[in-house]
Parts: C-alpha cells; sequence; structure tokens
C-alpha cells in the first residue's frame, strides 16, 4: 500500500523551499475564494492543472478522482436547485433552473475542485517534515506540527492493521460486508476494537522511543537545514504574489461576482 | 556456576552499574527484578538471556529510565551510567547517554525518509546543522545505509528497518547502547546483518547490552548473564555458560545444537561456530552410514488443495507471487519458507482463499476456492495470523472461541462443545473466563488457534507461530502442532526460525522472489546449500554440522544416533527434547 501522496521526483516545485509551498497554497485558495464566476476561476485551474502535469503528480489525482466526480456533480445540482432568483434559461422556460443558479454552482464546482487539484499538488510534491517544517518557521509549536506529521505516518498503519484484522474475522466465518446495516455496522465495531487496542499498545511504545530519541529532552532544538532559500525561491513567491494580487484587485474592482442572486 | 569475577566487582570507570535494583509493576504482585546488580565496563558486549517474564525487558527500561518514569511502580537500587547516579532525569534527558533499539522497528520509525529518521533525535538535541549532515554520513555508512537518505523507511525490509533504528540512536552519539531483542521480528537475512553490525560495532569500542533469545548472539559476547524470574542466575564467559546445557534449559532458553552435541559426547572444548565443532566431533569418529529412510514419494490420490498457475500483485505492481503450482494432501505438514517479501504471505492468503489470486485458480476437494460459500471455507481452512492482537477481541476467552462458532451457526449445546474440546487442547480450559488482552503472548497466540480449531478445519495455516514465544512456549507451540497433525490436520507453518521447521515439516516449500524454488522434502533442501543461501534460508547448526560428515540431520537427536555407536566416550542422551521448567 503506498502510504503517502508524495511522489519523490525532483522538478522545481519539489524543490521550492516549504515556506515558498505552504504560501503558494494558501495564496491560490485565497485567489480561488474571492472569485464566483467560472471563467474567472479557470485561470487559475489550468495553471494547477499545468503544475500537477510538470510535477508528475497526475497519479495523485488518478487516486482520488473519486472526489473530482464528487465535486463535480453535486455543487452544480445543489445550486442549480436551490438558487431560484435570476433570469430562466430562455430555450428551456419549463426548468425550475436559472442562468445565474447554474453559474454559480459550475463556479463552486471549479472552485471546490482547484481547491482539491491545489492541496494534491502540494502533497504530491511536498514531504510531510517540509511542512511541518514550514509551519514551525511560521511559528506553530513545534509539538502540535510534529502531532500532525505523526498523524500522517499512523493512518496508513491503521489502515493495514484494519485490513489484517478483517481477514483474520473471515477466517471465522465473519463476513463484514453482508448482512442489514446494523448487523454490518456492528460488524465494523468487531473490527475497530482490536484496531483501537493495536493502536494503543502502539502509541505507547511510540512515545517512549519518541523520549529515548530526545523528544522532550528539555534542551533547545535546532533545525536541519532541509532546503536552502534560493533566488528561484524568491521567483515563485513574487509569481505567486503577483497572480494574488491580480485576483484580489479583480475582485475589489468588482469583476468575478454573479449578479442578481 | 556463576562467576561473578569481573561484572560483578567493584572497577573505576564502570560504563554501567547497577546495584540492588528492584521493580515491582503497579498492578502485580511478585517484583520483575529483585536486587539485581551488574557492572559492565566501556567496551563490552553483554548479553542478556532468559525465559519471557524473566525480566529482561524490564531490567532494559531501568537503564534509561523508563522504569520508573514512564512506569508505575516500586522501584529501588541504583543505577549508574558512566560515573553518573541516576535520580530524577526524565527519559528525554538520558538520550544521547543511553542509546535504546527496541524488537518492534515499526514502532520507532516514524519519519518520511531515512534522512529524516536520523535527523530527528539530533534536532531534539539542538545538535548544529553542519554536525548533523557529518553524523548522518557517518552512521549511515556505519550501519550499510549510504545512499538511502531519501528513501520512504516504509519501503525498506525488515533488516535495514532495524539498522536504521540503530543509525538513529548512534547519531545521538550514546555511551551505550542497548537492544532489547532486536532480531526477533527478522528473517535470518535481517539477522544476519544486524548480527555483522554489532560485531562491528564493537570493533569501533561501543559498550553493548543485547536482549537476545538466541543463543547464537552470544558467542562473542564477554559476558552472557542468565536471569530468571527477576534474578540473576549466572553470570559468566560464554564458553562457560553455553554449554551448561541443563542449566540453560531449566530456565527456559534453548541450548545451542552445537553445545548440546558436544555435551552429549562428553566434548569439553568450546564449540565456537560449526567449523570448530565439526572438528572437534571428527576426533569421536564418523557417523554410521545414513539409514534407509523410507521414501515418502507416493502421490497423494485425494489432493486436499490444488494451487494452479497462481499469480498475484497488488494493484496493479509487480508480481509477488508467480506462476505457482502445487498441490497438497491430506495430512502433511508442511513449511513455507523464504525471506521478508518473497511472497510467502501472500502465497499462505491465496491458498487460504483469504486473496483471491489475480491469475490461476485454487481448487479445494476439486471445487474453485473463490466460488465456496464463506461458512464453508471456514470449516475447510483455518490461517493464523502472526500477531494474535489482530485476531483477539472478545471479553472472555471463552467468547473469543465461541465467536467463529456462531458465525457458522452451531447450535448451544454444540458450541459448548467444541470451545471445551478447543481449550482443551491448546491447554487453556483453566482460563476460560479470563481477558484475552490480558494474558501473555504465548497464550494469546495459543488462544487465537484455539478460536480457529473450534471450527474443526482440515487445513491450519500458521504465520509465524513461534515468533515473540520463549523456548518452552515454542515447544509448547509446536508440540499443538504436532498433535493436530498426529489427529489427521494438515498443517503449513511460515516460518523463519530454521529448527522449528526442521523438526516439525516434512515437506519444505521455498520461495525466492515470489517463485517456488523448492517443493519437496525438508531434508533434500537442507542438503542442498547452494540452494539454500540463495534462498537466504539457514539451516540448524546441527544440519550445517553434518554437511562436514556428508549427513543431513535434522534435530540434535538424529545427529547424536548417528555418532552414538562409534563414540569413545558413553553416549549422555539429554532425552527426546530437553523439556524446560516453566
Amino acid at each position: 500500500m503506498a502510504l503517502f501522496l508524495y511522489l519523490d521526483h525532483r522538478t522545481f516545485v519539489h524543490r521550492r523551499h516549504p515556506l515558498v509551498k505552504v504560501a503558494a497554497l494558501l495564496l491560490f485558495f485565497v485567489s480561488a475564494f474571492v472569485m464566483e464566476h467560472p471563467l474567472f476561476i479557470l485561470p487559475l485551474s489550468a495553471s494547477v492543472a499545468a503544475l500537477i502535469l510538470w510535477t508528475k503528480s497526475t497519479p495523485t489525482l488518478q487516486r482520488i478522482r473519486v472526489l473530482f466526480l464528487f465535486i463535480a456533480i453535486f455543487p452544480v445540482l445543489i445550486w442549480s436547485v436551490f438558487y431560484r432568483n435570476g433570469t430562466p434559461f430562455p430555450t428551456l422556460p419549463f426548468l425550475p433552473i436559472t442562468q445565474e443558479g447554474a453559474l454559480y454552482g459550475l463556479g463552486m464546482a471549479a472552485k471546490l475542485g482547484t481547491f482539491l487539484a491545489t492541496g494534491a499538488l502540494f502533497l504530491s510534491t511536498t514531504r510531510i517534515e517540509e511542512f511541518a517544517y514550514a509551519f514551525t518557521l511560521l511559528g506553530l509549536p513545534y509539538r502540535i506540527s510534529f502531532t500532525l506529521t505523526l498523524a500522517f505516518r499512523l493512518v496508513p498503519l491503521f489502515l493495514e492493521s484494519a485490513v489484517t484484522v478483517v481477514q483474520a474475522q473471515r477466517c471465522r466465518g465473519l463476513d463484514i460486508n453482508s448482512g442489514p446495516l446494523f448487523q454490518r455496522l456492528r460488524h465494523y465495531v468487531l473490527v475497530l476494537i482490536p484496531v483501537f487496542m493495536g493502536a494503543l499498545r502502539r502509541a505507547d511504545q511510540m512515545s517512549i522511543a519518541l523520549e529515548v530519541r530526545g523528544f522532550n529532552s528539555g534542551r533547545p532544538r535546532s533545525s536541519f537545514q532541509r532546503a536552502p532559500w534560493t533566488g528561484a525561491d524568491t521567483l515563485a513567491v513574487i509569481a505567486v504574489l503577483a497572480v494574488t494580487a491580480l485576483y484580489l484587485s479583480l475582485w475589489s474592482a468588482g469583476y468575478g461576482r454573479i449578479r442578481s442572486l | 556456576m556463576d562467576n561473578r569475577s569481573s561484572v560483578l566487582s567493584p572497577s573505576p570507570a564502570d560504563a554501567l552499574r547497577l546495584e540492588q535494583v528492584s521493580f515491582t509493576y503497579a498492578e502485580a504482585s511478585t517484583p520483575a527484578l529483585r536486587e539485581v546488580s551488574l557492572r559492565i565496563q566501556p567496551g563490552e558486549l553483554v548479553v542478556v538471556i532468559g525465559a519471557s517474564g524473566a525480566g529482561k525487558s524490564t531490567l532494559v527500561k531501568c537503564l534509561n529510565r523508563v522504569i520508573p518514569a514512564f512506569q508505575a511502580g516500586a522501584f529501588t537500587g541504583d543505577v549508574w551510567l558512566f560515573g553518573r547516579h541516576l535520580l530524577q532525569e526524565r527519559v528525554g534527558e538520558l538520550a544521547g547517554i543511553v542509546g535504546v533499539v527496541f524488537q518492534d522497528f515499526e514502532a520507532q520509525l516514524f519519519s518520511t525518509t531515512v534522512r529524516d529518521e536520523v535527523i530527528f533525535g539530533m534536532e531534539q538535541l539542538g545538535v548544529s546543522p553542519e554536525e548533523m549532515q557529518e553524523r548522518l554520513d557517518a552512521v549511515l555508512a556505519l550501519v550499510g545505509l549510504t545512499g538511502f537518505e531519501v528513501r520512504d523507511p516504509t519501503t525498506l525490509s525488515g533488516g535495514q528497518k532495524q539498522r536504521l533504528a540503530i543509525a538513529a540512536m548512534l547519531a545521538l552519539r550514546p555511551q551505550i547502547l542497548v537492544l532489547d531483542e532486536p532480531t526477533t521480528d527478522l528473517d535470518p537475512q535481517g539477522r544476519q546483518e544486524i548480527f555483522t553490525l554489532l560485531s562491528r560495532m564493537r570493533a569501533e569500542g561501543y559498550t553493548l547490552v543485547l536482549v537476545e533469545h538466541e543463543l547464537a548472539a552470544a558467542v562473542d559476547a564477554d559476558w552472557v548473564i542468565l536471569l530468571s524470574e527477576g534474578q540473576i542466575v549466572a553470570v559468566d564467559r560464554p564458553e562457560r555458560l553455553l554449554p551448561q546445557i541443563e542449566l540453560l534449559t531449566r530456565y527456559g532458553v534453548r541450548p545451542r545444537d552445537l553445545d548440546r552435541i558436544c555435551a552429549a559426547f562428553g566434548i569439553t572444548a568450546f564449540p565456537r561456530d560449526v567449523d570448530t565443532a565439526a572438528l572437534h566431533l571428527r576426533e569421536i569418529g564418523e557417523p554410521r552410514s545414513e539409514p534407509s529412510l523410507p521414501t515418502s514419494e507416493q502421490q497423494p490420490i485425494v489432493p486436499l488443495l490444488q494451487v494452479e498457475a497462481v499469480s498475484h500483485s497488488y494493484s496493479g505492481g509487480a508480481p509477488v507471487v508467480t506462476h505457482a503450482t502445487l498441490s497438497i494432501a491430506e495430512g502433511e505438514f508442511i513449511a513455507l519458507l523464504g525471506q521478508n517479501g518473497s511472497g510467502k504471505t501472500t502465497l499462505a492468503k491465496i491458498v487460504s482463499g483469504l486473496l483471491p489470486p489475480t491469475q490461476g485458480r485454487v481448487l479445494l476437494r476439486g471445487e474453485e476456492l473463490g466460488r465456496l460459500p464463506l461458512h464453508r471455507v471456514a470449516q475447510e481452512i483455518s490461517y493464523v495470523f502472526q500477531n494474535p492482537d489482530h485476531q483477539l477481541f472478545a471479553e472472555t476467552v471463552e467468547e473469543e472461541v465461541a465467536f467463529g462458532l456462531r458465525n457458522i451457526g452451531l447450535e448451544t449445546a454444540e458450541v459448548a462443545l467444541r470451545i471445551e474440546e478447543a481449550l482443551e487442547a491448546v491447554g487453556l480450559n483453566a482460563l476460560r473466563t479470563h481477558d484475552p488482552f490480558l494474558l501473555g503472548r504465548g497464550e494469546r497466540q495459543r488462544l487465537a488457534v484455539a478460536a480457529l480449531l473450534a471450527l474443526r478445519p482440515r487445513l491450519l495455516i500458521l504465520d509465524e507461530p513461534t515468533t515473540g514465544l520463549d523456548y518452552p512456549e515454542q515447544r509448547r507451540m509446536m508440540e499443538l502442532l504436532r498433535r493436530l497433525h498426529a489427529e489427521g490436520r494438515t498443517i503449513i507453518i511460515i516460518t523463519h526460525v530454521p529448527w522449528v521447521a526442521a523438526e516439525y515439516a516434512e515437506r519444505a516449500l521455498l520461495m525466492v522472489h515470489g517463485q517456488l524454488v523448492w517443493d519437496g522434502s525438508l531434508r533434500g533442501l537442507c542438503a542442498q546449500p547452494e540452494l539454500c543461501a540463495s534462498a537466504a534460508f539457514r539451516p540448524p547448526e546441527v544440519t550445517r554440522l553434518g554437511l562436514h560428515f556428508k549427513r543431513t540431520f535434522l534435530s540434535v537427536d538424529e545427529c547424536l544416533a548417528a555418532f552414538s555407536s562409534v563414540a569413545h566416550q558413553p553416549f549422555r542422551s539429554d532425552e527426546d527434547h530437553p523439556q524446560p521448567v516453566s
């Protein structure tokens, strides 16, 4: 089982300083967030798509393609149905859908899709230690950023042990996916007990292993220079800042909104 | 029997000194350690041995204050590390002074690259970035992981993971390194990697304390400490302690084959390795010629299982099992051998119906396994997982066994009968109302077997049934399987333990890179050292000794029998199997 979304390549994006990646992630979010009209969001989506191709992160998109499907369908449906204000489609006047509602739904889908793709790009190009490092540089307490990285490490291990437990139950004649809903829920509890007990045992061992390695030593920490800041990092930040500045000024000038809602 | 001249006598510069150390766990009535005193000098390798519950892990935890800092209980006594008296230190404060490597390598790795793993501890201790890089390069070179810097630790082999855990400790420059059963979860290859590393570290002057269950690791030690019930029973040089067969057996430690053989023939020289032992044994004479063993090559009439051209790959990756074809007859006892990652677990899961093969098919009495209803398969084939904790979840031992029986829809009276029968078979009847989670590892392992045994399967597949058990427990588990086999059940064990395979299984399946490279008698396999070596399978000491005489002994008893008639010395058998006192 592949444990992380991270894909080990050496592209320009991979080699950027963790702070640049975190900043780009946040700034892309902001840019997409302030826009409502799909036409204004699409350039952002296209740039993220280009970056994904460039960084060879397409396998990550493959892995989360179901999420994209949901995002493509549900906002369009929901906003179309619930936004009744505005102009109906002239050729299809019998439909209870307005042009603005459909547009807003499309915009929402583009926006959420861009968020998701940006997140996927970030996780495919940034190691967990890197973003914990970036968060620490940004002032987040080390314990919190470390706990975050540990959680990422543990989730796949729990999934793995859940798979083993399900197989062990099968040997004893329990088919977890059969029977009425209530029975199935009860079966899941039977899987969760060993997984949870195992997690507790493991957490106990891990906490000792952590202390043995000096976690909680009371001495001042130091940081390994994971990626020195380079001129390319400065350029990358300027580029992303420029895009965000453009989007914010468009937004404050009133562009990118859908009227008459 | 115990020589305390150096280990226990005062010395000006002890690396480690324990004085009257006792510890009783909060919930326990008897102490886990009783007045343990010892001294270890810088640069020494000390190996601690003993049965489960002897206090080995408790002792380790006292060395870096995990006890009493993490563990509730009553601690008395004094510990000094290089003259520093440990009093109120937190565990983290001793990082960089005592390094500890644990058995479970998964629980000591928490980074996404080898480099970050090694750096983690140094960052905690505030090592400067330049020095981090220096130490990183040095320790990776020492453990043989140079070039692995950006690898994800989860993609490493067991031996590599454990070496990484050691590197991460060494980067903190500890003055003493304690290894708590570092090789228990490793295959023979990984185990060898660790032992090679240990001797290299020894040459570099590290002070090492190694807790081990296999005596082969103790041969090169400066001192061997035998613990039992929290007390030091014996401390001696390996060449004096290892040949004490009765003493070791009495305290639940499996003596080496070589020592048993030499002791039986009254050879007093210490058989350091197989070659030395062969030299000594040759002085006694040549073994009797091979008795013509009945060759049980006749083909089974009705195979229980037929595996036909089975291949498997996980989610489109490289195949883990390639084109395996074999037939399993009712009543066989098979050892499935191979390195970690060779595909044996995958093959075993396919055979048990847990994993549908991506190609090929498995027939159970002529019917395709994948098409049979689950409750039928469950009554024919059982798979016992390596870690009993994956299989246990009920509140009582009895309930645990009842679970599967209810799943297959048996009536109350029948359920009660089968619980009785299964718990009787594994010797857990007295613990029926106990909570499975509070049982010892050996008992949990046997309960997992009982829970499946109650379904009266014809075929039992066990993944590493002896891992994590001490010698008496291992014997007990294997004798249980031998009995089940004698009753007509078919048994397949996946194992890394050479003597377990050699003494109990008749047929061997050996896998290398997903391919079956040997399907035949275990004796036949052991007679081919090149094939064994290429698959990183290391036959037991006695077998390797036999090869010096062009013989393939599968147990010490076979060897003793072959030499008994030619021995000058009166032959002193130590029974069929040394029966340890639990």
